[in-house]
């Protein structure tokens, strides 16, 4: 446990429901919502809503499971706040004129995802929860640690940047294999873009190699970061309905709702494969 | 900063891939002696007298014929429309605006600085991580977040710090320009509705944090109510002490 968790467990949790009685050894069980120093100027006891993280790689379904769940919580009644990355108001436009150049380096790429996380997380998913709404995160900081630490920038240092960063309620891992990830995101554009394949790494001048080798390295990240931050890990190679039936079970057992039945409306019916 | 044993166990999974030299990991610190080019930066609130006796500086090592680069903060192309937005919609809170500066200083890190010291030569920076360290901590970002968050800047070989008592400093601001900006008056902050009040409180709370990085930064304190060319002098003569110069004198390659 690193100095700043420590920190951040010598914090009081936030409510009744997440307070969990202290272990033998006096250390509390239940961890604080920040990693280590809170955010400025953040009231824990005002943040009533709940922020559900889905990470995985470019081809894992995420972005399907998140308009899905998005759906089923809403016709259970509960409003949603959605977070991605680069979609700030304050540089997420300007990060993609960046990566559209050949010029930035990793720790100023690394940076300015992190000011387009903070921008969103103060912004948008702070306001949300303390309206007391439900926030699916499209990713969150553990893609930024591990593709900022495959490239060679200590882990502690990214760490350190994020401990200000809310610790979601749940966050799940839809693991697949790279090269199940490679057969999906090629049937969707065609080809393989120059960041997901990693080519800035310069790990090989095959396009499938460099992809094969790029998300094996951040596929290894992710283990490290499961362990440390306890993913729920999912099988992303499963049928969409069966992660989704997985997620909607996780999450009706969080908030305490019995109904987890859901079938797609006619809209989101092509996802359901 | 502690380094966990166990975290880089990547290092057993990295050597039969090739990745570039250049992907190593990130000191901590990083130590000065890597590189053959050397660091001098100036620190200081505004109005305190720096830019001006590093200009002189630099004046003095051009027509010397030095190799040398001058660097400012808050410069670099790459995140000045970002900053500029930020700024003028009034969006940037004590985070982000610590985090936006921070890019765009690992931006002129890694492009400028860190290669031109690797090529010999003697960089002089106005302004450097202190003012991060002195500035975002006056708006409430934690010391320790802010030591990690600059954690990758090479450690200067000189670090002047221009000290001028506060009145002296923020009257020659408040009297040469016309308005001071939201941020640069740390309206932001809400200490005070006055801009110009709240500059003042605003460089107070700065000036305290410059004085206690005095020590632990090694700073050498410059009097900013000397005369200029008295202070000049004495600038020159600390830097010919502390620098080799004649490794950056133009018969030397």
């Amino acid at each position: 446990m690193t100095p700043s968790e420590k920190n951040g467990a010598a914090i009081a949790p936030p409510n009744g429901r997440r307070a969990k009685k202290p272990k033998k050894n006096g250390r509390p069980e239940a961890p604080s919502r920040f990693y280590g120093t809170p955010l400025p100027g953040v009231k824990l006891e005002e943040l009533s809503g709940t922020l559900f993280v889905l990470e995985g790689t470019d081809g894992s379904g995420r972005s399907t499971q998140i308009s899905l769940l998005t759906e089923w919580l809403e016709s259970e009644g509960f409003a949603v706040q959605t977070m991605g990355l680069r979609r700030s108001f304050l540089v997420g436009a300007d990060i993609d004129a960046l990566m559209a150049e050949n010029s930035v380096t990793r720790t100023t790429l690394s940076l300015m995802y992190s000011t387009d996380f903070f921008d969103q997380l103060e912004r948008r998913i702070l306001p949300a929860l303390r309206s007391g709404l439900i926030v699916l995160a499209d990713r969150y900081i553990f893609t930024l640690i591990a593709r900022s630490a495959v490239r060679g920038i200590g882990r502690d240092y990214l760490h350190g940047i994020y401990e200000m960063a809310l610790r979601p309620d749940l966050t799940f891992w839809l693991n697949v294999r790279p090269e199940i990830a490679f057969d999906r995101e090629f049937k969707k554009a065609q080809t393989i873009s120059y960041w997901e394949s990693g080519r800035d790494m310069s790990l090989s001048n095959d396009l499938f190699q460099s992809f094969i080798r790029y998300q094996s390295l951040i596929k290894k990240e992710f283990e490290y970061l499961s362990k440390r931050h306890g993913f729920i890990e999912l099988d992303g190679e499963g049928s969409v309905s069966d992660v989704n039936r997985v997620l909607r079970k996780q999450i009706a057992k969080h908030l305490g709702i019995r109904s987890t039945h859901y079938q797609p409306s006619h809209a989101l019916s092509h996802l359901w494969r | 900063m502690r380094l966990h044993p166990g975290i880089f166990h990547m290092a057993t999974v990295l050597p039969d891939i090739t990745v570039d030299a250049e992907a190593a990991p990130v000191k901590l610190r990083a130590a000065k002696r890597e590189y053959p080019g050397a660091l001098v930066v100036v620190e200081g609130i505004d109005g305190s007298g720096k830019s001006t006796q590093l200009y002189l500086l630099k004046r003095w090592l051009e027509i010397g014929g030095y190799r040398i680069h001058f660097t400012e903060w808050n410069s670099s192309p790459l995140v000045k429309s970002a900053t500029r937005r930020g700024k003028q919609r009034r969006l940037l809170t004590p985070t982000t605006f610590s985090l936006l500066h921070a890019a765009d200083f690992a931006d002129r890190c890694e492009r400028q600085i860190l290669p031109l010291l690797h090529g010999g030569y003697l960089v002089l920076a106005d302004r450097y991580i202190y003012t991060a360290f002195a500035r975002d901590a006056a708006r409430g970002c934690s010391p320790r977040w802010l030591r990690n968050l600059y954690s990758f800047a090479p450690t200067p070989d000189i670090t002047f710090y221009f000290r001028a008592p506060l009145d002296v400093a923020v009257n020659r601001i408040v009297a040469g320009r016309p308005k001071l900006k939201y941020y640069e008056a740390g309206m932001d902050l809400g200490l005070s509705l006055d801009r110009a009040e709240s500059f003042r409180i605003f460089q107070e709370r700065i000036l305290g944090n410059y004085d206690q990085m005095i020590e632990t930064d090694h700073f050498v304190l410059m009097d900013g109510t000397v005369p200029v060319n008295k202070l000049q002098k004495l600038m020159r003569q600390i830097l010919g002490d502390k620098v080799d110069l004649a490794q950056f004198a133009p018969n030397k390659k």
